[in-house]
């Protein structure tokens, strides 16, 4: 899918994805890098705003591991770095990795752009199959980002006079219900009785609402909100 | 004068007629109430000394809320109450004037030793003569007992050393205003008696005093509130009053110096004298710019380096100590998992923790629960929220039943535990999911109580149900507590 070679290992014939990895903390990266398996490359790492967005723009790798928190630049952090690159937000995606729990923090990230969100917490192989999900263009939900997208939106499904970008429909509310359970996107499609893709759809569909809901609430109650 | 500090304290009362002046008195005397609202009554219409007393007692004696805001501001003394019984009162009258000019006199009833200080031989009368107590505040108020009136003299001299005694004692400024009022009240008697006071330039220089105190004291509290410490309201007041102490102390140097002469003179005077202001203020307005820049400079670098200290008091205490320990433990990987995790937690919910947010929430307790699970089995159990509400007796059951299902996840699944609280109208649904093995609920025996009793059983007994999917993917219970309303419905049925 990419046409610049891969300087990485290959795994039965598919090209690994490319990926760079922004953290300030050189142990986390080296640990990071260590983690993951055969089927992602790291062509980069920057431990800074402007670090990362040279190299992102200098790479042009598929995935980017973004942590939420980053010195320099404006003091954006992560956000920062997704506007910085938004010319390559097509090729380029993002996946937020913190160990900030904080709603703002993941929240704000997500609206940036970011493709995803999961704690450093997980394992490498988890993160590994994260990096392939957000590469294949879809979204990535932890439980605690469902959570919060639950606590914003609310649990009651959307009517259908409401604004389709500030509620979230039964359907997509029983999915998020489910990963916020701890369910898989495969044990979410065995529970509800549809394909995996189908579950993918309705995740992205989320992940969109999450980005372009104008809906106020969102923002305050993000700032608001400083829970664990 | 012992006796005044084991007294209670002199505030107005709540159970009141007009302001609660004399069930205060009454309780503070220890007499009965109605006799001291006759007693007032009476002395109200004595030529209206008892509404001359009461209008100051209104004024002077704190609500009983007031005092107890006051106390809590100031450290608790037990010279509140020997002040705030009407402090330079209970001497005779005449022993108060004859000593207002030596100020450092009430500062003596402020500590806790006063009763000792009165036997300085500079004092005329010995204040312990007659009953120090009783009664004396209604013949105290009325200071019209011919004081010695070349006090005015000797004030400009007193305003300043005691001064700086006087502003760290409570009642302060109570003592000073009722100071200045025994002065203008021995005036007003000496003229009727006929003495020759010479007001025109007492007058002025009263101005000046007045102005000069209130300006002072303005200073005083602005500091005792840190500079900084600003309330909006707070802050006009003080301005209002340093304006207002300025305008009294510049009218009355006007008078003085003008020597009250004609309107128009000083009405000159006032115009130059306020552009000569004016000028001096504009010179030195950039350096006091300065220097209240440097001030907030210098308490913003304070507040930041206690800031500074406090975290890495924390930090000391439970990273740095963590880590520690887990180097002496590095050999043992549940350990070392374990104390992070702890750690994690701990550190999170120093981080992150919502002050604002009310203690004793449903999710707090669950999470609570999840953590106690984590440290006694080490598998992780990871707690995800939607919603909350307050505990209440039934959900004091279902935090139970969670933690059982979380044990039992944690030991029987062997893996990370994950916890989803939601919270809404309808009612409280925990998921307690685990990615173990698995087992067959039907077969699980009937003397294991842990299934059975303590997460089945529980949750019926208080209206709510528990079921309980394992599959060899995993194994999930749910929980489910309507809220009290629809368990009405369903209980009675």
């Amino acid at each position: 899918m990419n046409n610049i070679d891969t300087a990485g290992a290959h795994a039965g014939g598919v090209p690994a994805i490319r990926v760079v990895i922004v953290d300030d903390h050189a142990i986390f990266r080296s640990g990071l890098k260590a983690d993951l398996d055969a089927r992602v490359t790291v062509v980069g790492e920057a431990g800074t705003v402007e670090q990362a967005i040279a190299v992102i723009a200098q790479t042009r790798p598929e995935v980017v591991l973004l942590d939420v928190h980053l010195p320099g630049g404006l003091g954006g952090g992560g956000r920062e770095v997704i506007a910085g690159s938004a010319a390559l937000l097509s090729s380029t995606r993002f996946l937020a990795l913190s160990v900030s729990d904080a709603a703002e923090d993941v929240v704000s990230v997500i609206r940036a752009g970011a493709r995803g969100y999961v704690t450093k917490s997980i394992s490498g192989t988890e993160i590994t199959d994260a990096v392939l999900r957000v590469a294949g263009g879809d979204a990535v939900f932890s439980p605690r980002l469902a959570g919060f997208v639950l606590d914003a939106f609310g649990t009651a499904p959307a009517d259908i006079a409401d604004d389709e970008l500030d509620r979230l429909s039964a359907r997509e509310l029983e999915v998020m219900r489910l990963i916020a359970r701890g369910y898989s996107y495969k044990e979410v499609a065995k529970e509800l009785f549809i394909s995996i893709k189908t579950v993918e759809t309705h995740v992205s569909a989320v992940l969109r609402k999450l980005q372009l809901s104008s809906r106020h609430e969102l923002t305050k109650w993000a700032a608001e909100r400083r829970l664990l | 004068m012992t006796t005044a500090i084991s007294r209670p304290q002199l505030v107005r009362s709540s159970d009141r007629v007009i302001a609660g002046v004399c069930a205060g008195l009454a309780a503070h005397l220890g007499w009965p109430v109605r006799m001291v609202r006759i007693g007032m009554v009476v002395a109200a219409l004595a030529g209206g000394a008892g509404l001359a007393f009461y209008a100051w007692l209104w004024i002077m004696v704190p609500t009983a809320d007031e005092n107890a805001k006051r106390n809590a501001r100031r450290p608790a003394s037990p010279i509140a109450p020997a002040v705030s019984a009407p402090g330079p009162l209970p001497v005779p009258a005449d022993f108060v004037a004859a000593t207002f000019p030596a100020t450092p006199f009430p500062a003596g009833v402020t500590y806790p030793d006063g009763p000792t200080l009165p036997d300085g031989p500079a004092f005329p009368g010995s204040p312990t003569q007659g009953s120090p107590m009783q009664g004396a505040p209604v013949q105290g108020a009325p200071p019209w007992q011919p004081g010695p009136a070349p006090a005015s003299g000797s004030v400009p001299g007193t305003a300043t050393s005691p001064w700086f005694r006087l502003r760290r004692m409570p009642y302060g400024k109570e003592i000073l205003l009722g100071a200045g009022l025994l002065l203008a009240g021995g005036i007003l008697t000496a003229r009727m008696l006929g003495l020759d006071v010479p007001l025109g330039t007492l007058i002025p220089a009263a101005a000046i005093l007045g102005g000069a105190a209130i300006a002072w004291m303005q200073l005083d509290e602005t500091r005792r509130a840190g500079l900084l410490d600003k309330t909006k309201a707070d802050q006009a007041g003080g301005w209002a009053r340093l304006g207002a102490g300025l305008a009294l102390v510049v009218a009355g140097v006007l008078v003085m110096v003008s020597g009250s002469g004609s309107w128009e003179q000083t009405w000159l005077a006032l115009l130059a004298s306020v552009a000569v202001l004016g000028g001096v203020a504009l010179v030195l307005l950039p350096w006091g710019l300065k220097f209240w820049r440097d001030l907030e400079a210098e308490r913003a670098g304070r507040v930041r380096a206690t800031e500074r200290a406090e975290i890495a008091a924390h930090l000391h205490d439970s990273v740095l100590q963590t880590l520690a320990l887990i180097q002496r433990r590095a050999g043992n990987e549940h350990d070392v998992v374990r104390l992070a995790r702890a750690q994690e937690r701990e550190l999170r919910g120093w981080l992150y923790r919502d002050p604002g947010k009310e203690a004793g929430q449903l999710s707090e307790r669950i999470k609570a629960a999840a953590a106690e699970v984590e440290d006694s089995l080490g598998n992780a159990v990871d707690v995800v929220s939607v919603g909350d509400t307050a505990m209440t007796e039934r959900h004091e059951a279902l935090v139970q039943a969670s933690r059982e299902a979380m044990v039992n996840a944690s030991r029987h699944g062997g893996g990370t535990v994950s916890v989803y609280l939601e919270v809404a109208d309808g009612g409280v649904e925990i998921f307690v999911k685990d990615r173990g093995p698995g087992f067959d609920p039907q077969s699980v025996p009937a003397d294991r109580m842990g299934v059975r009793e303590s997460i089945i059983g529980r949750m019926k007994r208080h209206g709510g149900t528990a079921v309980i999917s394992s599959s060899a993917d995993g194994t999930e219970v749910r929980l489910r507590l309507p809220s009290d309303a629809a368990d009405n419905g369903e209980g009675k049925s």
